[in-house]
């Protein structure tokens, strides 16, 4: 009896499956008859433990399409219109790859996404099996265009850089303000991202001859409190701390810092998600003063980035992340492929994206252009501190908002 | 002999059992899961000594272990409650202290006051929640299948996250004591706020142990779980036991919601992590053991911690998994748990 309910239960489920991708293949079938509306997929996580960043991102795609369509559409295509189709990650490699697999079956030209890595990964391979162009707004695992694939591109920095760039800053302001570095204590989230980062750190610190203490590792999904592996970083004596890790978790380490109270010249995030983000003091209080992070970052000083933070604000009634940014170049790039293309064939799209040159809303080295691999090769990390409860960008120099505080000892 | 005396004196009376047929109780529990478990503890903490050699890391590790296992103790009793007297395997329980987080946010910010009021609120809120939970929903299963109330736990979860993600929104919230200094335990420190939850989840735990123990009410949610049917032939008003512990379980999740407010990152999923490691303390403790659910989450507190430091360069949560399966293969009712009938 009850296997019976069970295989009526999977029958019942299959059917549905079944109805909702016929559906889903009508619906394309209908809108590649409209010849004037182009479809973007877009795959974040919507829900989950990373709405709140899936959010950010989808707003910034939403704010690029809407600016895009407001001045005439794809001129190149008859004023055609784009339209975001959007998908939720739900955080998941494997929803984000069938969520890949749905939008490309429902016409969608090319992909943006997705946030974390191990999506990325999926939705790459999804992208170069239906030969649709994906361009990757956040993910940082060097590991995702290592496969040789064509039709997948990367605006963010990857995390070898992160951890490289790291270690070079520290040397030179280590250095310049005539505090030399005695020891490197790194506290790091056990997964591909914070070990990545971490030895990309190493390496170039070996180059650079910084000494190297302890690696501390913790969980960042279970993690709830951080004190001991403070306690670690006290009892070494190193006067430098390195972190990379999400959100939640760098909260906790601010403040297990706050509390512990080891003797630390600086706390620096290498791609860490909490240090750089505005909401960051609020969270953490008065343990986020003076904490460094390399990181992208908007760049505030160019009048179409502040533009796009105010419509953000406007829009949204929340402050603008870098992240965001980075989804609205995502949309920009495809709609200038779009342009110089003058077809919705994703393969022309596809070569098209291959030769961008396009000023970005972030700090970087020059227009974003992508090398054979698919990575921007312009993006560049800086070095962003908690000043007066908000982050700003303190080096490289030409492009300091605000001067370096060095040491920021714990308060 | 006095081996046996030693290890029976850490184990609290055997009333704190809410489980079925546990008689020869008493019998059941040799010297040897109590004594293993803490000579195991005392090697951890050896290990983690020998391998950090600093009795500064080592007595860090000790006391956040401790205060961490006292909020997974408040939690996992709430929830070996509900399994012992209704059956119901909760799946909802780490979603209901994601309510307890938000009412704690919502509170603080309407008021502008100290977060610790909103204590009592989380607390009944919580109850009310979970009594018309099972009220409405779970009481028209009773009878029916396991897998039923499992997966309407299952739902109800989903539900409760996503319902505080539209009302939310997915960013990270905070509700932070204005000041929050470290207290200094034999060199090691710890937050006041969560020497607090520590302090708060314990005193609540002895409560929630006296209203099973100590009053008529409590006999009567444990004759409920000892017999179902022989407790309404005496005239207990099952369905009214049922609502109340089901009640008393979300109060404990609530409860445990509001304590680590102060010091976490509110979101709506931050009570996702807590639901697996409150099964593992549940059934480290016995199934439906109530007492047993308090040692052991102070067990797995410690546990976690030890092992960090002893184990390095992996997830702290190796060493609890470790003696997890340990446990499941030498003695499946749990530590404090009864044998099987």
């Amino acid at each position: 009896m009850r296997a019976r309910n069970f295989v009526s239960v999977i029958a019942a489920v299959g059917a549905g499956v079944a109805l909702v991708s016929g559906c889903g293949q009508g619906g394309a079938s209908g809108s590649s008859g409209d010849s004037k509306v182009i479809k973007i997929g877009t795959l974040h996580p919507m829900t989950g433990s990373n709405a709140g960043d899936g959010a950010q991102l989808q707003h910034g795609a939403e704010l690029a399409v809407k600016k895009i369509n407001d001045a005439g559409g794809i001129k190149a295509l008859g004023g055609a219109k784009l339209e975001l189709d959007a998908g939720d990650t739900k955080g998941t490699p494997d929803t984000g790859q069938s969520e890949a697999q749905r939008l490309v079956s429902d016409g969608a030209v090319a992909l943006v996404g997705s946030y974390q890595s191990a999506v990325s990964a999926n939705i790459a391979a999804v992208a170069e099996r239906n030969k649709v162009p994906f361009v990757m707004d956040i993910s940082g695992d060097d590991a995702i265009l290592s496969h040789g694939y064509r039709y997948s591109f990367r605006l963010q920095p990857q995390n070898s850089r992160f951890g490289a760039t790291a270690a070079q800053y520290i040397k030179d302001i280590t250095k310049s303000k005539g505090r030399p570095v005695t020891k490197i204590a790194y506290l790091h989230e056990a997964t591909a991202f914070g070990t990545g980062v971490y030895t990309a750190f190493k390496s170039e610190a070996q180059k650079l001859g910084l000494a190297m203490g302890p690696e501390i590792t913790y969980d960042a999904a279970s993690v709830s409190d951080l004190t001991t592996q403070i306690a670690k970083v006290k009892a070494s004596g190193a006067n430098i701390l390195v972190v990379s890790g999400y959100y939640r978790d760098g909260v906790l380490a601010a403040k297990a810092v706050q509390t512990v109270k080891p003797k630390l010249d600086a706390v620096i995030g290498a791609a860490d998600g909490a240090f750089d983000q505005p909401q960051f003091p609020t969270d953490a209080g008065s343990a986020a003063n003076g904490y460094f992070d390399v990181n992208y970052h908007l760049n505030d000083k160019s009048a179409e980035a502040k533009a796009f933070a105010d419509l953000y604000q406007a829009a949204y009634h929340d402050k603008a992340r870098a992240s965001a940014g980075f989804a609205y170049d995502s949309v920009r790039i495809i709609a200038a492929a779009l342009e110089r293309a003058g077809s919705k064939d994703p393969g022309k799209i596809r070569d098209a994206i291959a030769k961008t040159d396009l000023n970005p809303l972030s700090l970087s080295n020059g227009p974003v252009t992508f090398d054979e691999k698919g990575e921007n090769t312009a993006g560049l990390p800086v070095l962003t501190q908690i000043q007066d409860g908000a982050p700003s960008v303190v080096y490289p120099d030409n492009l300091a908002a605000k001067t370096i505080v060095y040491p920021a000892p714990v308060q | 002999m006095t081996a046996r005396t030693t290890s029976e004196e850490a184990v609290p009376s055997e009333g704190g059992t809410i489980s079925r047929g546990g008689t020869s109780r008493r019998a059941a529990l040799g010297r040897s899961p109590v004594t293993v478990t803490f000579a195991l503890l005392i090697g951890l903490t050896v290990a983690a000594l020998l391998r950090s050699g600093s009795t500064a890391i080592t007595g860090q590790a000790l006391l956040t272990g401790l205060i961490a296992g006292g909020v997974y103790s408040l939690l996992a009793m709430g929830l070996s409650l509900i399994f012992g007297v209704l059956d119901i395997v909760n799946f909802a329980h780490g979603a209901f202290l994601g309510v307890g987080l938000f009412v704690t946010y919502e509170v603080a910010h309407q008021t502008g006051l100290n977060p610790y009021i909103a204590l009592p609120v989380a607390i009944v809120g919580l109850f009310v929640l979970g009594a018309l939970i099972q009220l409405l929903l779970l009481n028209r299963t009773i009878g029916g299948s396991l897998e039923r109330q499992l997966l309407i736990t299952l739902g109800l979860s989903l539900l409760i996250s996503n319902v505080l993600l539209l009302a939310f929104g997915g960013d990270p919230l905070s509700a932070n004591l204005t000041s929050d200094p470290g207290v200094h335990v034999f060199g090691a420190v710890a937050n006041l706020s969560r020497v607090i939850a520590f302090g708060a989840a314990l005193v609540l735990a002895v409560l929630l142990y006296v209203l099973l123990e100590r009053t008529s009410f409590g006999r009567a949610i444990r004759a409920v779980a000892a017999s179902r049917q022989g407790a309404g032939l005496v005239g207990i008003d099952v369905r009214l036991v049922y609502v109340v512990t089901f009640g008393l379980g979300t109060a404990c999740a609530g409860a445990a919601g509001m304590l680590i407010a102060p010091f976490t990152t509110i979101t709506p999923t931050a009570g996702d992590q807590f639901n697996i490691l409150a099964f593992v303390v549940v059934v480290m403790g016995g199934l439906g053991n109530v007492t047993g659910a308090l040692v052991s989450g102070l067990i797995v507190g410690l546990v976690e911690q030890l092992g960090g430091v002893a184990i390095a360069g992996q997830s702290p949560l190796l060493g609890v998994f470790i003696l997890f399966l340990l446990i499941l293969l030498i003695r499946p009712q749990g530590i404090f748990g009864a044998k099987a009938p």
